[in-house]
């Protein structure tokens, strides 16, 4: 049962995407993450649900500091490349450091990112 | 050439089949006098088109119309539903009948539900309070025959219900169609199952005679000889392949629904203005029916053949002068000319796709997986395919084929794996990594890894044979024989007996059943000694099997049973039903949770 509830949590927040209310739906994360923890075997569950909220905040702060609302509901690694699009390179070293990113991940995420926005002379640096 | 298949050579009267359909479903249009509105589940018309034409739909007098939230635009007084069973749908028919009550228009409405109504359905009415509006039917299609060897129950989700929600009614419904066809062709004396599901079926098959028996006494002998019944969860490793056939080819890259393709008007030499066309693929089309199970190197090498040689033909009619019946000949040979065409154009939009490097990689890796050959070296593949944010499905097919050779991964690459593609393709596919691990498509290690055993008892591996010759099914794969062909081969040779200690390796039970022809009412349960050669028909026809795949089928695998057909001193012809056509990509988007 508790199982079961915690993954009705898990589609509650997909549920709601779009909705401008972002609050509650951390929230909702936070209380799956919990039921989660639990259990033993859902220890995996529970980190990832408490790094989704984590982002989220994070996204939050970004999409504020940068008055775009294009970081909520992307994943960790389009934040990164978000901002490495944006210049940002300050922000996407925080996000790399924040969730443990690999080095190899982060240097194709780098190397796409500079690509995409034709930074041939960032991409000779690094 | 319509796409309504012809079904002229069939090994079994299946256009009867059709027909029966097609007459059920004109007479629920019949007995609606004057003219109406049919409302359509859009996932019903696909299947429809393949069973009727919609000009006989019209000449009924039926306007045609998909169901949809909107509220159906109709002059007629009369709406006729053909729904499937489903929740959803009972939703928006409620919400066009309170929307025509609103707006004070009178109509009558008829509700027909495929195959059969359901206590759950008619309570939603009844919530609604619209029940005594409607006027409720059934329409009992259970079995669509696609072609002239393959029959569809069309049940999408069967594989997704039966492995994650725990929901059987697909099993239901497989049962009661092979009951059906008994009630045509006979009791099939010899019955043998693999699987959960499949078990299940036997058994239900088994009831179903009891409760409502098959009279044997006017039926000579039973058309189909032995029912072999797999569950698609023996043998995941085979539809998580890429497949090789042409067939199988244009599956996978163009997606052939219901028998046909959709491709761009240009990639078939049309104008291009980005339009779509329909391409009908069946074996009512020589050549296709010729090319369809080859490898796709030897297609490309076979069109060419067939196009030099009436270039050459022609060549030679305008350098001589040639009999009347020498130009017969060749006339006839340009009537081909439209099918040599068609299929030369989508051979070379497939070659596009196919001489791309990144295409081999991928070939070359499944070898290596299906091999076992170097862990760590797949491992690597994968999770740079994460890195480079690949469509997903690649990425998880590749990542299931991994873990079931390997029968799971260690708990420290599975997490970390997992963390990966949460990071890269965001929290949302939580649900899509929990409904993998259930269906135990995606799991860590915990048991001993059986496949090598596997391969090596039953083959599965062949060192390169030669595509354009083959001698045994390998040539599908390029050097992989499909597990499940391989154990339809050995069910037909000698039973299950003979692989008993390989076939406990795979998932599910397994069932030997011979079906009493003179006393219906007496069935031997599992026999241990069952019979080792299938009896031939006296008569010496080659005798039939029906090859049911529950939780779908791919078109490798129906190419590998006709190549087995093919064989000399092979007294067999296969039939094959399926819940569903299906390829890797398509098995798990059932799985992969979508954004809403």
């Amino acid at each position: 049962l508790l199982l079961k509830e915690s993954w009705e949590f898990e589609k509650n927040p997909m549920a709601s995407r779009g909705s401008p209310l972002h609050g509650p739906r951390i929230r909702l994360i936070e209380q799956a993450q919990k039921l989660f923890s639990e259990t033993k075997e859902h220890n995996f569950e529970a980190r990832a649900a408490e790094e989704q909220a984590k982002l989220l905040r994070l996204q939050h702060e970004l999409e504020v500091s940068t008055k775009q609302a294009i970081f909520m509901d992307s994943s960790i690694s389009d934040t990164i490349r978000t901002c490495i699009v944006l210049g940002n390179h300050r922000a996407a070293m925080k996000v790399k450091t924040e969730f443990k990113v690999s080095e190899k991940r982060w240097y194709w995420l780098k190397a796409f990112a500079l690509a995409t926005v034709r930074d041939w002379e960032g991409l000779e640096k690094f | 050439m319509a796409q309504i298949p012809s079904l002229d050579n069939a090994p079994l009267n299946l256009s009867s089949l059709r027909e029966q359909s097609q007459k059920e479903l004109l007479n629920i249009l019949k007995n609606i006098r004057g003219k109406k509105c049919l409302v359509i589940d859009p996932k019903l018309g696909g299947t429809l088109s393949l069973l009727i034409p919609t000009s006989l739909l019209k000449e009924n007098g039926a306007e045609l119309r998909h169901l949809s939230a909107d509220p159906v635009q109709t002059e007629c007084s009369k709406v006729i539903y053909l729904v499937f069973p489903q929740l959803n749908l009972m939703k928006f028919i409620t919400s066009h009948i309170q929307n025509d009550v609103s707006k004070g228009v009178q109509r009558e409405y008829f509700v027909y539900f495929v195959p059969r109504r359901t206590v759950v359905c008619e309570k939603i009415f009844e919530e609604e309070k619209v029940h005594q509006m409607l006027t409720l039917g059934e329409f009992p299609l259970y079995v669509v025959p696609l072609d002239e060897d393959v029959l569809s129950f069309e049940l999408d989700l069967s594989l997704k219900e039966c492995l994650v929600d725990g929901d059987t009614s697909s099993i239901w419904h497989v049962a009661n169609a092979i009951h059906k066809l008994e009630f045509a062709f006979g009791v099939i004396p010899n019955v043998r199952a693999k699987g959960k599901a499949s078990t299940k079926v036997a058994d239900l098959l088994n009831s179903l005679q009891v409760e409502d028996p098959v009279n044997m006494g006017d039926m000579a002998i039973p058309e189909i000889n032995t029912l072999i019944l797999l569950d698609r969860e023996v043998d995941m490793v085979t539809p998580m392949c890429f497949q090789l056939t042409y067939e199988g080819l244009l599956d996978e890259i163009l997606q052939v629904n219901n028998g046909s393709v959709e491709v761009d008007a240009s990639i078939m030499g049309g104008q291009q203005d980005g339009k779509k066309v329909k391409v009908p693929l069946n074996s009512s089309d020589k050549l296709y029916k010729e090319i369809r199970d080859l490898n796709f190197e030897v297609v490309v090498q076979v069109l060419r053949e067939k196009a030099t040689s009436i270039q050459q033909d022609y060549a030679e009619v305008k350098s001589t002068s040639q009999s009347v019946s020498e130009l017969k000949d060749f006339v006839k040979k340009l009537n081909s000319l439209p099918e040599i065409a068609r299929h030369v154009n989508l051979a070379q939009h497939l070659q596009s796709f196919t001489c791309k490097p990144s295409f081999h990689g991928r070939l070359d890796i499944e070898q290596t997986i299906l091999e076992l050959q170097n862990y760590e070296i797949c491992f690597e593949y994968i999770e740079e395919m994460i890195h480079k944010q690949e469509p997903i499905v690649n990425v998880l097919r590749l990542l299931v084929l991994f873990s079931l050779t390997n029968s799971g991964l260690p708990r420290k690459n599975f997490d970390y794996l997992r963390r990966e593609i949460l990071h890269s393709y965001g929290f949302e596919h939580m649900p899509s990594l929990y409904n993998l691990e259930k269906a135990g498509l995606l799991k860590k290690q915990e048991t001993k890894n059986n496949w090598l055993t596997i391969t090596k008892a039953l083959q599965l591996i062949v060192d390169q044979t030669g595509t354009s010759n083959p001698n045994d099914i390998s040539y599908i794969f390029s050097g992989y024989a499909p597990l499940s062909i391989r154990l339809v081969q050995h069910a037909i040779r000698s039973g299950w007996r003979s692989i008993e200690e390989i076939i406990r390796l795979l998932p599910g039970p397994h069932l030997d059943l011979k079906r009493g022809v003179s006393n219906a009412n007496s069935i031997s349960e599992t026999v241990p000694g069952a019979q080792s050669i299938i009896d031939r028909v006296a008569d010496g026809r080659r005798s039939l099997v029906l090859v049911v795949f529950i939780g779908g089928v791919t078109f490798a695998e129906i190419a590998a049973l006709r190549f087995l057909s093919a064989q000399e001193g092979i007294g067999y012809d296969f039939i094959v039903g399926t819940t569903k056509i299906v390829n890797g990509n398509t098995i798990l988007d059932t799985l992969i949770s979508t954004k809403n």
